[in-house]
């Protein structure tokens, strides 16, 4: 056999959300995905294949486990921001009839409200809350800080031994201080904020645990059904492989859902002491306050560009809000290169719980950042916001896209003078940019099985977050097979198939996709193999098409799929694929622009009209690539003028740990959205679920200057801010 | 949600007497008071379904006005044809209150007893002024969404959206209690913090509201109902007005206009009627109207955006219910 | 501070709770804080006792009164169902853990979501914040029921076609609270469309799509 070609490749692996690069050596396999004008489903609009059990309540998330003998388990939050536990009486909660374990050993300290205390497993949820309220909870309440900017304090109570500010190592490259004291700049500086905002997963975190002697299966809603396992494996110290992590549908996880977590283990831990499976599904309250937020951050910026508009410096002191220890660090200087940087980030500890990765973490809060401050250096250079950001990107995808969405929202309507409008409500227009990576990673194993019945399975353990990755895997194969995607069975979401890495950082696709054509590829190969044998032809004078094998140059032998099958023999065949870099490629391009109404007597912003244009190379199905640029811009809609978790200084507790009052656009909220696909023709295959989040709020904010002539300089865009802009305050 | 006893009582009677006992609570639609439940805000030990009782369900027309039950839900009053018509703010209002899922199940009298949104109050954990502890938070903290007119100690605002339209229609409120039934104007009813700390209006334990009463508007009467939310789909007021006019020959000859979302009760503003009665509406004497609403005004530290909101919804109000176009 | 509190009147027991204020006295609390937070657990055992004893007192004569589990008929999809409940719960943990009809889903337990949207007697209501013992006597139609025959009902089939739902968490909720829209007015508006669902959350970010289903089903149950 020749020696293997080998290629170094950068590829990303993603750890609870984060994503980082590494450098790694694969198999150099040439390998595309072909002319999408070509194919009967790649790059078509593929319906999923999941959505007819979606629609009709038949698909089993892990909220609808049930299993004889089932118990359901709750757990004991501290309500207090920052106390030692002097002791946990729990006896009175396991006398009550019903509860079969009781957890009290979790810790002796507490640093957030809402952080792990006890937790019970009782026949019923009603029961399991009842016991919950009889556990007797001594606590000593310790001085506590949840505003960062109280934190930032020197009086401020010490949230960790080391203070509560931590970082602010400066990062710098070329001459700042001269660059910003040439003759020939205009300088701009400003502070813009944007607060801590909830997941809201609408299926909350949790889990299902069954014990089959010392080996667990645990259902769970997760974004890594591989990661959750390994946690799991670890905390109770067992081999991996005595877990099985199961997640065949989920509602949703945005960043928040890798990892057993702190609800993981305590529902492994009760379902063992039980003697009985536990389902442990945790409540909105619960939702909002022990599972992570995306973190907020204040930046001080100092930008500064020619006269003719050329970017040429930059300065930043940031504060980001990531929890006790959280790192809350945001991409800054963002998208457009600046010659001359100057930058420092600092983290402030608060008790407030733990960040986690939210939908592009650090992106969205870097684009409103950057944006604004482009939006306001255009304005007192006195040019087109556009036309300054055209000068100073230099992708040309991006390029492209500036000049599609300017026409598709009429670029030139806007206020040539921002708030230069008359009458009560003033339309404004902005606009944005994104950057994303979304490229794959190795690792992941898929498997395809070519039954000698003609049946076709895909089985792979990744898992589909609503983004549509069991359908995409499905598609792929079909495309290969010639087959209708009915005739391919998609099974994934079940550590029990091939290994596949965690859904974060829109890496799943890159990863996925190349690892699954791989082995379709194979499997094809294989088929054609046999195929070729039994017609007595060359192989490579085969064609896989249409439900058929036949053969180039007008030959009548044909045959049909099945026929083809039959001759695979009892066992049929079965081929594991392996990612190929070259099938995939990272570095997406996007932009937005936005249409508001504001309503300069109430305040209030009315988003009218957003386009939103994104690329992902190679596209899998357009279907869901549109749904996700309608979600990010949705999720950057409700950032843009609602979100933002509230914390009351003197109790130190979250004052909308809720739906109500965490505030969530709806229907009557949503503007016209044009979501548009940029097509562009790498022939590669790339991450997108994250980037059309990143520029939505920075677009709307740039609307509302554009229509009023005030900027707003922190998220969220609330009545009460813009009347106060506007001096009616 | 602590378990409770449900007693499902046959007559008004009945239900007065056993909510007279302690520890037990009313429940309509149960679209408040279920949610407060599951917090733990109130765990009472038995509950009364209002549900069970006949004959306040109805909407009746009569001659001197309109009885609309306790029981009728909000849809209900939305939807009613005469109601549109006649005391559009009411419909209005019922309207804007929530969502239709909410719409089906809550009931008016529901939505005039319901307990204010405070975050402070609702917080189980937080043992504030009003729930007997010594202090107000949202006096000190954060009050974005407080009232800006209050006598104190207490800054909620009444969460009510029909009862300032109610209210600028000059209902009563039909009480029921062991003694019998007495009526009360809705403008009695509610109370202020420092009358009432403790709850929102003069209800005692072992009373009910079984009907409100709506006195026919005379001819000319038009009406609206302006609501300013921070989200349309389903979101409490930050500022509302109610505003009801008589116009005869182009001017004004009686106004009511109440406000929502200001102060502890629906706050009517007779400087704001005074205002306009005896004008013609216009822009200026609608703008004048909105002034007259504030003027009393005394905002917290995070809500004196309220006051130009209030002003603007005063106005509007005023030129909707007028027909004109500002 | 802490003594002046402890002499003002006692007017309700449990809103001043000596037990509670010892409690936290001991640990050398702040006055701030004691005010600040409740402890449960002790107001609960005290609160159990009460109701203890108030039980005790006679109920009213021709009141009819339901305590501990009751037994309960709940007419759902047509099918009638026999489950033994407490009074306190709800009709969507009758649905889902009591008849195991995990289609309606339960993502906020308080009415701010929409996600539970069942129907009741034709009219969608949240199913978390309604009684099972009050959902007797009802024609309760969850999203189990759409589907007949195998055969997807239109707004079923139009969501799938026009991608009106990606996790598909929040999607059972839309589709009923639409169902209830279509059954009343065939040929909706967009408007109404957005305002019949505008009790429920997406948070994946499908309303537009949503829209365009709900109109596009409208049009195919015209033609029939
Ligand atoms: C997400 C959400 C959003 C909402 N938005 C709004 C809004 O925008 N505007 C608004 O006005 N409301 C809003 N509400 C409140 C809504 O619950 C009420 O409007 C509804 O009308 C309450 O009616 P109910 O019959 O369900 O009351 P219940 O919950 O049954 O009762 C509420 C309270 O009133 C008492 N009560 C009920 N009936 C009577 C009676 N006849 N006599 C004496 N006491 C009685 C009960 O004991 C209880 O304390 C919202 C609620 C939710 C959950
Ligand atoms: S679960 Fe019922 S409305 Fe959210
Ligand atoms: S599809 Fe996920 S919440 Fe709507």
């Amino acid at each position: 056999m020749p020696q293997q070609k080998m290629k170094r490749v950068k590829t990303t692996i993603t750890v609870n959300g984060e994503t980082r690069e590494v450098e790694i050596e694969v198999p150099d396999i040439e390998a595309q995905w072909g002319d999408p004008s070509n194919m009967r489903w790649l790059g078509k609009r593929i319906p999923r294949v999941d959505g007819a059990d979606k629609v009709t309540g038949r698909a089993k998330y892990t909220y609808d486990i049930q299993l004889p003998g089932m118990l359901y388990a709750k757990i004991l939050r501290s309500p207090y921001p920052h106390a030692r536990i002097r002791s946990i009486d729990a006896s009175q909660a396991e006398r009550l009839p019903g509860v079969k374990a009781v957890i009290t050993d979790l810790t002796r300290e507490v640093n957030y409200v809402g952080e792990e205390v006890a937790a019970v497993a009782a026949v019923s949820e009603q029961i399991a809350r009842d016991a919950l309220k009889l556990i007797k909870v001594e606590y000593e309440p310790l001085p506590f800080v949840v505003s960062p900017e109280t934190a930032r304090e020197p009086s401020a109570p010490r949230v960790t031994p080391q203070g509560n500010v931590r970082g602010g190592n400066p990062r710098e490259r070329g001459d700042v201080d001269s660059a910003f004291s040439r003759s020939d700049v205009v300088v701009h500086e400003a502070t813009y904020s944007v607060p801590p905002r909830s997941h809201c997963c609408l299926e909350p975190h949790g889990l299902v645990c069954q014990w089959q002697g010392d080996k667990l299966v645990a259902w769970a809603s997760t974004q890594g059904i591989f990661s959750v396992r390994d946690e799991l494996a670890g905390a109770l110290n067992i081999p991996a492989s005595n877990v099985r992590v199961i997640c065949e549908h989920m509602g949703g996880g945005f960043g928040s859902k890798f990892g057993a977590r702190a609800e993981g283990v305590i529902c492994a831990r009760l379902a063992k002491m039980a003697g009985a499976p536990v389902k442990l599904m945790l409540e909105r309250e619960e939702e909002q306050l022990a599972t992570g937020y995306g973190p907020g951050v204040t930046a001080k910026v100092k930008i500064a560009a020619t006269r003719d508009g050329q970017l040429i410096a930059w300065e930043s002191e940031t504060y980001g809000t990531g929890g006790v220890w959280g790192e809350a660090s945001v991409p800054l200087p963002y998208i457009y290169p600046v010659p001359n940087v100057r930058t420092r980030h600092f983290d402030i500890s608060t008790n407030i719980g733990a960040s986690a990765a939210l939908r592009a973490p650090g992106h969205p809060q870097a684009s409103f950042v950057m944006e604004s401050a482009m939006d306001d250096l255009a304005h007192r250079l006195g040019m087109d916001p556009l036309e300054f950001r055209m000068k100073n990107d230099p992708n040309p995808v991006r390029q492209a896209e500036y000049r599609l969405g300017a026409e598709r929202i009429g670029w030139q309507r806007r206020n040539r003078t921002p708030g230069a409008g008359s009458g009560v409500v003033r339309r404004g227009i902005g606009m944005a940019s994104a950057v994303w990576g979304g490229g794959g990673g190795a690792g992941s194993r898929p498997t395809v099985r070519i039954g000698p019945d003609g049946s076709v399975e895909v089985r792979l353990g990744t898992q589909d977050l609503g983004t549509g990755t069991r359908t995409y895997v499905a598609a792929i194969v079909a495309e290969e097979l010639g087959l209708d995607i009915k005739q391919v069975k998609a099974l994934i979401g079940d550590t029990d198939y091939g290994y596949s890495g965690a859904s974060g950082g829109s890496t799943t696709t890159a990863s996925v996709a190349p690892a699954v054509k791989m082995a379709a590829m194979g499997a094809k190969e294989r088929l054609l193999a046999t195929v070729s044998q039994h017609l007595q032809v060359n192989p490579a004078d085969l064609v896989l098409a249409d439900g058929q094998v036949t053969v180039r140059g007008g030959s009548a032998r044909t045959l049909t799929w099945k026929q083809a099958c039959a001759l695979l023999g009892k066992e049929g065949i079965e081929v594991q694929g392996e990612w190929n870099p070259n099938l995939q490629g990272s570095g997406v391009a996007g932009c937005q622009f936005a249409e508001v109404e504001v309503d300069t007597e109430t305040g209030k912003v009315r988003v009218v009209r957003i386009v939103a244009i994104q690329d992902c190379g190679q596209v899998m199905n357009r279907l869901a690539v549109e749904s996700q640029i309608y979600g990010g811009v949705i999720q950057g809609l409700a950032m843009a003028l609602h979100e933002q978790r509230l914390y009351d200084e003197q109790t130190g507790r979250m004052l909308n740990p809720n739906l109500e009052e965490y505030k969530l656009p709806g229907s009557l909220d949503m503007p016209d959205i044009e979501a548009i696909v940029y097509d562009n023709p790498t022939g590669k295959v790339s991450g997108m679920g994250e980037p059309p989040v990143i520029p939505t709020a920075a677009a709307i904010g740039n609307a509302v200057f554009n229509a009023i002539g005030k900027r707003i300089h922190s998220l969220p865009i609330t009545p009460a801010k813009v009347l106060e802009a506007l001096g009616k305050v | 949600m602590k378990s409770f006893v449900y007693h499902q009582p046959k007559t008004v009677a009945d239900a007065v007497r056993l909510l007279s006992q302690r520890d037990t609570m009313a429940i309509a639609g149960g679209q408040d008071l279920l949610g407060a439940m599951k917090d733990g805000l109130f765990e009472p030990g038995h509950v009364v379904n209002l549900k069970s009782l006949p004959g306040l369900r109805e909407i009746r027309e009569t001659s001197s006005g309109l009885q609309i039950g306790a029981l009728v839900t909000l849809t209900e009053i939305a939807e009613h044809p005469v109601i549109r018509r006649d005391y559009t703010a009411l419909a209005e209002a019922a309207e804007s209150v929530a969502t239709p899922q909410i719409r089906n199940v809550g009931t008016i009298g529901g939505n005039l007893c319901q307990r204010p949104r405070c975050w402070y109050f609702r917080d189980p954990h937080v043992h504030c002024l009003k729930k007997g502890g010594d202090q107000c938070y949202a006096a000190r903290g954060d009050n974005r969404y407080h009232a800006i007119i209050s006598p104190g100690p207490c800054y909620i605002v009444h969460p009510s959206d029909c009862a300032p339209a109610l209210l600028a229609f000059g209902a009563r409120v039909t009480i029921a209690s062991a003694k019998g039934t007495r009526t009360v104007a809705l403008k009695d009813f509610f109370q202020m913090p420092d009358k009432n700390l403790k709850g929102e209006n003069i209800l005692q334990a072992g009373e009910i509201i079984t009907q409100i009463t709506v006195p026919k508007p005379p001819a000319g009467t038009r009406s609206t109902y302006v609501k300013v939310r921070e989200k349309d789909s389903f979101d409490w007021a930050l500022v509302a007005a109610a505003v009801v006019l008589q116009i005869q020959g182009g001017v004004c000859r009686r106004a009511s206009v109440v406000l929502g979302g200001v102060a502890p009760i629906p706050y009517e503003s007779a400087e704001a009627a005074k205002s306009l009665v005896g004008k013609t509406v216009n822009v200026q004497t609608a703008a004048a109207a909105g002034s007259a609403a504030v003027a009393k005004a005394t905002p917290l530290e995070m809500n004196a955006y309220k006051v130009p909101m209030a002003e603007a919804v005063v106005k509007r109000a005023v030129l909707a219910a007028a027909g004109v176009t500002g | 501070m802490d003594d002046e509190r402890d002499k003002k009147p006692q007017d309700t027991p449990e809103e001043v709770d000596a037990s509670r204020r010892t409690f936290l006295r001991n640990l050398g609390v702040s006055a701030a804080l004691a005010g600040l937070l409740s402890s449960g657990a002790i107001l609960e055992e005290r609160r159990a006792k009460r109701a203890e004893a108030e039980t005790l007192q006679a109920p009213p004569a021709g009141a009819a009164e339901l305590r501990g589990t009751v037994r309960i008929t709940l007419n759902v999809n047509g099918k009638s169902h026999t489950l033994e409940v407490e009074p306190r719960v709800t009709l969507l943990d009758a649905l889902r853990d009591g008849l195991g009809l995990t289609g309606t889903k339960r993502v906020c337990d308080r009415g701010s979501c929409g996600a539970c949207t069942v129907l009741l007697d034709g009219k969608p209501v949240y199913s978390c914040s309604v009684l099972a013992v009050d959902a007797q006597g009802k024609r309760i139609e969850t999203v189990e029921a759409l589907a007949q025959g195998g055969q997807l009902h239109p707004l079923q089939q139009a969501f799938v076609e026009h991608d009106a739902l990606m996790c598909g968490f929040c999607t059972p909720g839309f589709i009923m609270s639409l169902k209830a829209l279509l059954d009343r007015v065939p040929q909706p508006t967009e408007k109404q469309v957005r305002e019949a669902c505008a009790g429920n959350i997406c948070r994946c970010g499908t309303y537009n799509r949503i829209f365009e289903a709900a109109l596009d089903a409208s049009r195919r149950m015209r033609r029939g």
